[in-house]
């Protein structure tokens, strides 16, 4: 499975959403309906998965899921 | 046991009285309310917010975080000399623009315990100093919550909180609930309790220690905490108004005074600047906020983080201080669900031989004379 395969599936199991929902442009909270605990909770997940720390600043920034594509892919190339 | 009632006991402190007086903020829970609390055996508990401002005004206006840091210092010394025996604790809001210096700031003054909530004190272990023995709790709205902070902790930490807070939706002042979930069936604290203590199990297991839970919001006579002790489970309560209508509750009378006036049509929930909901009593200042007037103004206290004050129609903060002060027209008062049984001032002492009276009422005709 791909990086990008993997946060989408993360993504659609802790929102509870399917996984053609989770598009680069849809947002967390306004499109994929997630509150606060649910974006600690998705924060967490990826940091288990791809065994990186992710700061409160940098999650602050986490808003679409293109935003953690793109942290993601930057950090797993580092 | 030598009140009869099982003690609370969290790592190393006991508490005789299993009682936490509520941190209230802004300045109605300070060393006078907590240092009596301890005194009676249950856990006295300094609001942290703002309390920089009891060092004086020019003083804290020429750098509120220093002043911060400082009263709070001030507060939990006092406190100590005055119940040298007692626990006294600290409460921290996540949400306060100072929580991390106040963190280490309550540690370093000595406080027995830190409880904090208003947002997910996520990184609360890493803030305090090597070598501290302060006790950690986390306040929480839900179970999800309480496992999201103890997850976190293990993973991170390698601990788990010393305690943990469950503030129903009955609590007066800033809710972690949304307005449409404090009415919902499943966010009355007596569900809430036990899922939280189910929730917390498996790190207990994992830590091999127990992390007791302590239930608040809307409890109010001694029948209550027998009920939430003996029936529910948890092993402590949380209370705020009842410490309001104290002969040593810092507040101003005529604060006080409200909570006597109080009837059930008073209490109402606000949308905080904290970005939370909120019960409070609703005066003429809530009125006038209600009906669109806006009061603009410049950032003056720099308190909380989610604050934007160019979107608030009011400082919170100067709302809170006015109001415990005094002037109840330019400020409001936050209160429990349960403000409006408030029917007299009394010493907290009076207080706690009540409540402890109406406990062993309550264990009499729910368990039968064995005395």
């Amino acid at each position: 499975m791909s990086v990008e395969e993997k946060v989408i599936k993360i993504i659609a199991e802790k929102l509870n959403v399917s996984e053609d929902q989770v598009k680069p442009e849809a947002s967390f909270v306004d499109d994929l309906g997630a509150d606060s605990l649910d974006l600690v909770e998705l924060v967490m997940a990826m940091e288990e998965e791809f065994g990186m720390e992710i700061s409160d600043e940098e999650a602050e920034k986490l808003r679409t899921v293109g935003d953690v594509l793109n942290f993601v892919r930057e950090r797993v190339k580092e | 046991m030598m009140n009869g009632i099982p003690p609370l006991r969290i790592g190393d402190l006991t508490a005789p009285i299993p009682i936490v007086q509520g941190g209230m903020g802004v300045g109605i829970s300070l060393a006078g309310l907590a240092s009596a609390v301890a005194r009676a055996g249950g856990i006295g508990v300094i609001s942290a917010a703002l309390v920089g401002f009891y060092e004086g005004e020019a003083e804290f206006f020429r750098d509120p975080t220093r002043a911060n840091i400082r009263g709070l210092k001030r507060q939990i010394a006092l406190a100590r000399e005055k119940a040298p025996e007692g626990i006294i604790g600290v409460n921290i809001m996540v949400a306060l623009t100072d929580f991390e210096p106040l963190v280490q700031a309550a540690c370093e003054a000595g406080a027995d315990i830190i409880f904090s909530g208003a947002g997910l004190p996520l990184n609360l272990p890493e803030l305090r100093p090597e070598g501290s023995r302060t006790k950690l709790a986390p306040i929480v709205s839900s179970p999800r919550a309480a496992k999201l902070v103890a997850q976190r902790w293990w993973k991170k930490y390698g601990c788990v909180p010393d305690a943990v807070v469950v503030e129903g939706p009955q609590a007066g002042g800033h809710l972690g609930f949304s307005v449409k979930e404090l009415e919902a069936p499943e966010s009355r604290l007596e569900v809430l309790v036990p899922r939280v203590i189910e929730a917390l199990k498996p790190f207990e297991d994992r830590a091999g220690k127990a992390i007791p839970v302590i239930a608040a919001g809307g409890i109010y006579t001694g029948y209550d905490i027998y009920r939430y002790l003996h029936e529910i489970g948890a092993s402590g309560v949380q209370m705020g108004t009842r410490f309001v209508a104290t002969h040593e509750c810092d507040a101003s009378p005529a604060f006080k005074e409200a909570f006597l006036r109080a009837g059930k049509e008073d209490l109402t929930i606000i949308r905080s600047p904290v970005g939370l909901p909120g019960r409070a009593l609703r005066g003429s200042f809530l009125r006038k906020v209600e009906a669109g007037e806006k009061r603009p103004y410049r950032c003056m206290y720099h308190c909380l983080r989610s604050c934007d004050y160019r979107k608030s129609p009011y400082c919170i903060a100067a709302a809170l201080i006015n109001a415990q002060r005094g002037n109840l027209e330019a400020g409001f008062v936050f209160a429990g669900a349960n403000a409006w049984r408030v029917d007299r001032i009394v010493s907290v002492q009076e207080l706690i031989d009540e409540l402890l009276r109406e406990y062993h009422q309550a264990r009499l005709e729910r368990e039968g004379g064995n005395p």
